[in-house]
């Protein structure tokens, strides 16, 4: 297997202030493949990111992508599971997941659950289906049984393509996925002196999903930082799993609000806190346990809600926009004990829901702007 | 946990609970079964009745579950409370003399007793969504309002949540948590895509344990070993016992329908690990093999048998029994009431712990589509089954998800044909009579072309 490119070599143009196309997924993918990494498609949320460098696989993360012909999900899945299992089991069955050399479904929910379940029972496809437990508790008994976890993970990507980690591989990997999620907290810590539009900034957030380390941490260090007016609108918190499509930035901008944080689950809250020491699994463990708080996990609500409002007053945000995929429960049963938590603090929420399409709906529009109205 | 968090167990409750509890209501609860039990003595079916008269034991049942629940009123500040998942070790609460409140068989109640709707409303009024599941939100709405077909339901003193049922009850229990501001024991059992790892195991067993001290500070006083070893001695003969029951139906007419197994197995689920369940079982069990004996179906005139899986439509138990037993259908097996028995073997009270984490870590639910589909096509040999109704259970995800393939396999691998019957446990607005008996018609046209 030959090592990492050093340099990158599709992010350069990207810096100038987001004006240059971001690489893409396929163009990061062969670079990755030709550099000989076997690909992981990983499904949400919470994943070991050093683990598979570290045994020669590069993952690319599949949110249900909204454009998509969602018939293949129909026929596996009824109506009333999530959209970003019906959508990516529709892109699978579209061919557009072959590529990938395994599947990777973490335990997140009962519908990433059946969606693993039936992948490996009855999809059987030719790539092979790996899956992930996350323990819903803290503690030392969960530290303990991730590292297990983990370690049979380990084994089983070394089983089906992967190499058996040396030490170098592993200060390699975790070196340049600590310096990645380092980057990445950097953007969210500054960024009130970044020249991005919401749009470009969880452009750049969301390319940690498929850019290799090295590359997203140089993209994203190499925004330029300085203090600049703040734009217009009045700033908000975005709550959710995923916020797509990627014009809905733009269209909440322009009914007059800008989001300040977020508490996305592919945003924020995959910001990892740096463990620097113990064993590379451990380390790993203890990082994914030390992630902002999240219902998937089992997180308290009060816990929850806490560190929102901090978060909530220390970047200046007035109120919380819960933008969610229908017929999620880990987030639907949090919202009125959340809701009362937030009000209790003096923050105002709106939560409404999206089907992962490829248009949002003005009706969804509207009642933002009515929210905003109420925030000024 | 501080001092407040604990319960406080006051005189005055105490002379309520047996005056009350004790004294008055178990005497009338007793007084009623007797009056019960001759008025079903002396029932007598119509000619064009399709189901023959109810197990004479259900008046036993009707008490035992009576008397649990009115316990429940009294039960706060005399007893440590407990709220538990269906699936959670309760074993050990019991060894600490917990009183416990199981909100999935409350709001199943609520569901037969069509109370479910309005406390459903209760919980979206105050912002919870109609897409998560009926029986979290009949609970929420039970909370919120106070209000129950049983009276009242005590204030807990300490959560218990399992996972091996489902993710929802996580959600559900942190949003109780919440409310009450109790403690939250989570038990978190790693979902079995294949065989169980020793990992797995040794991460449950370390939580039980981790749960003991929690509980005996909740219960103020310490964890009995022997009468631990006790309750798992119940609790493995109260399976087994409720498992030879379902077996029973094996027998060509089935002597109950899977409806009935819907209502008997109150018990198994609430009152697992007593004594007073193990008697009850033995009980229904030889008034089975009575009906055996004699050769008594509960349906008639039984031409088909069919396989129920997924929870039941509460709401509809009734007349949809009556709509398939006039029709010569017996649903004799359901994948639901048998997950209560089918785990005994793995009970050994002799092995404490690890035991139980391997027992709690292997309901149907906690283990992969393929193995229900697997225990599916036992079942239909087994059973003799001529076909199943796979319910489409909006609110249990769970369950309900890779039913799709899981259909498609059965009709392929086992010949049968097998229906899709989208429903809801509870919530009867996610239900349409007319489409669903459409739906049953069909599949019974389909069974008949098959004979």
């Amino acid at each position: 297997m030959m090592a990492l490119p050093k340099r990158p070599t599709g992010a350069d143009h990207w810096t100038d202030a987001g004006r240059s196309p971001m690489p893409s997924r396929k163009d990061a993918l062969r670079r990755m493949r030709d550099a000989g990494y076997r690909i992981a498609a990983v499904l949400p949320i919470y994943y070991p990111r050093a683990l598979l460098r570290a045994c020669g696989f590069h993952p690319v993360e599949v949110w249900g992508p909204v454009r998509v012909d969602s018939r293949g999900g129909d026929l596996r899945f009824q109506a009333y599971t999530c959209a970003i299992v019906r959508n990516a089991i529709s892109l699978l069955s579209e061919g557009k997941l072959d590529p990938a050399d395994v599947l990777l479904v973490p335990h997140t929910c009962d519908a990433l659950q059946g969606m693993g379940s039936v992948l490996g029972d009855f999809v059987k496809p030719h790539q092979r289906v790996l899956t992930l437990y996350h323990p819903r508790r803290g503690g030392p008994a969960a530290v303990s049984f991730l590292v297990d976890e983990l370690r049979r993970l380990q084994q089983e990507l070394s089983e089906h393509g992967g190499r058996e980690p040396t030490d170098a591989d592993w200060d390699e990997a975790l070196r340049v996925e600590a310096d990645a999620d380092a980057a990445l907290a950097a953007l969210y810590r500054d960024r009130v002196r970044l020249p991005l539009t919401d749009r470009e900034f969880y452009t750049l957030v969301r390319a940690r999903e498929y850019l290799p380390p090295d590359e997203f941490a140089a993209l994203a260090s190499g925004v330029s930082r300085g203090e600049r007016p703040q734009p217009p609108g009045i700033p908000l918190m975005l709550s959710g799993i995923v916020c797509e499509p990627m014009e809905v930035f733009d269209q909440i901008n322009s009914v007059g609000g800008r989001i300040v944080a977020d508490d996305l689950a592919c945003g924020y809250r995959r910001v990892y806190p740096p463990v620097a020491d113990g064993p590379p699994l451990e380390r790993l463990a203890r990082a994914l346990l030390g992630a902002a708080p999240d219902p998937t996990r089992g997180s308290p609500i009060a816990e929850r809600a806490a560190a929102l409002t901090q978060r909530m007053r220390e970047t200046g945000a007035k109120g919380l926009l819960v933008y969610d995929v229908k017929f999620c429960e880990p987030e639907l049963f949090d919202l009125p004990r959340l809701r009362a938590h937030l009000a209790a603090a003096g923050f105002p929420m709106l939560h409404v829901e999206h089907e992962l399409t490829p248009a949002v709906s003005q009706q969804t529009l509207t009642r933002v702007e009515a929210f905003l109205e109420t925030l000024q | 946990m501080n001092a407040s968090d604990l319960p406080h167990f006051a005189p005055s409750n105490r002379l309520s609970y047996l005056l009350q509890y004790e004294l008055i209501g178990r005497t009338v609860l007793r007084v009623q079964r007797w009056n019960d039990a001759r008025k079903l003595a002396a029932y007598r079916p119509q000619a064009d009745d399709p189901l023959t008269p109810p197990l004479r034991c259900v008046t036993r049942m009707k008490e035992l579950m009576s008397r649990h629940y009115l316990e429940g009123r009294y039960a706060a500040g005399v007893r440590p409370v407990a709220w538990v998942t269906s699936g959670a070790p309760t074993e050990i609460l019991k060894a600490l003399d917990f009183f416990l409140i199981y909100p999935e068989n409350h709001a199943a109640l609520c569901g037969a007793r069509r109370k479910a709707e309005a406390l459903c409303i209760e919980a979206e009024n105050a912002g919870y969504s109609r897409d998560l599941c009926s029986y979290g939100r009949t609970d929420i709405g039970t909370v919120l309002s106070g209000k129950t077909p049983v009276g009242r339901l005590p204030r807990p003193d300490l959560l218990l949540c399992c996972t091996n049922i489902c993710q929802t009850v996580l959600y559900w229990y942190r949003t109780l948590a919440d409310y009450f501001g109790v403690p939250l024991v989570v038990i978190d059992t790693p979902f079995l895509y294949g065989n169980a790892q020793p990992h797995q195991v040794a991460y449950v067993k370390r939580q039980l344990e981790d749960l003991v001290p929690v509980a005996e500070r909740v219960a103020g006083h310490r964890f009995s070993e022997q009468r631990f070893r006790e309750v798992v001695r119940h609790a493995r003969r109260g399976a087994e016992l409720w498992l030879e029951i379902m077996d029973r139906s094996q027998h060509r007419p089935a002597p109950m329908t899977a409806f009935d197994g819907f209502i008997h197995m109150a018990p198994i689920v609430d009152l697992r690990g007593e004594a007073v369940t193990v008697d009850y079982y033995e009980t229904m069990l030889a008034e089975l093999d009575e009906r055996v004996r004699r050769n008594i179906g509960a349906v008639r005139n039984e031409r088909f048998r069919v396989l129920w899986d997924n929870l039941p439509i509460w709401f509809r138990i009734g007349p949809l029994s009556k709509m398939l037993a006039l029709r010569g259908v017996n649903v004799v097996a359901s994948t639901y009431t048998y997950a209560w028995g089918e785990l005994a073997p793995l009970i050994d009270e002799s092995k404490g712990f690890e035991s139980m984490a391997n027992v709690y870590l292997h309901p149907i639910l906690n283990c992969s589509a393929g193995h229900k589909l697997r225990a599916m096509q036992r079942m239909v040999k087994d059973f003799h089954i001529d076909g199943v109704i796979l319910h489409s259970d909006r609110s249990c995800k769970p369950y309900s998800l890779g039913q799709m393939d899981q259909r498609e396999r059965l009709v392929a691998e086992t010949g049968v044909p097998a229906l899709l019957l989208e429903a809801d446990h509870s919530d009867p607005r996610s239900y349409s009579d007319q489409q669903g008996e459409a739906r049953l018609e069909a599949f019974i046209e389909t069974m008949e072309a098959a004979a």
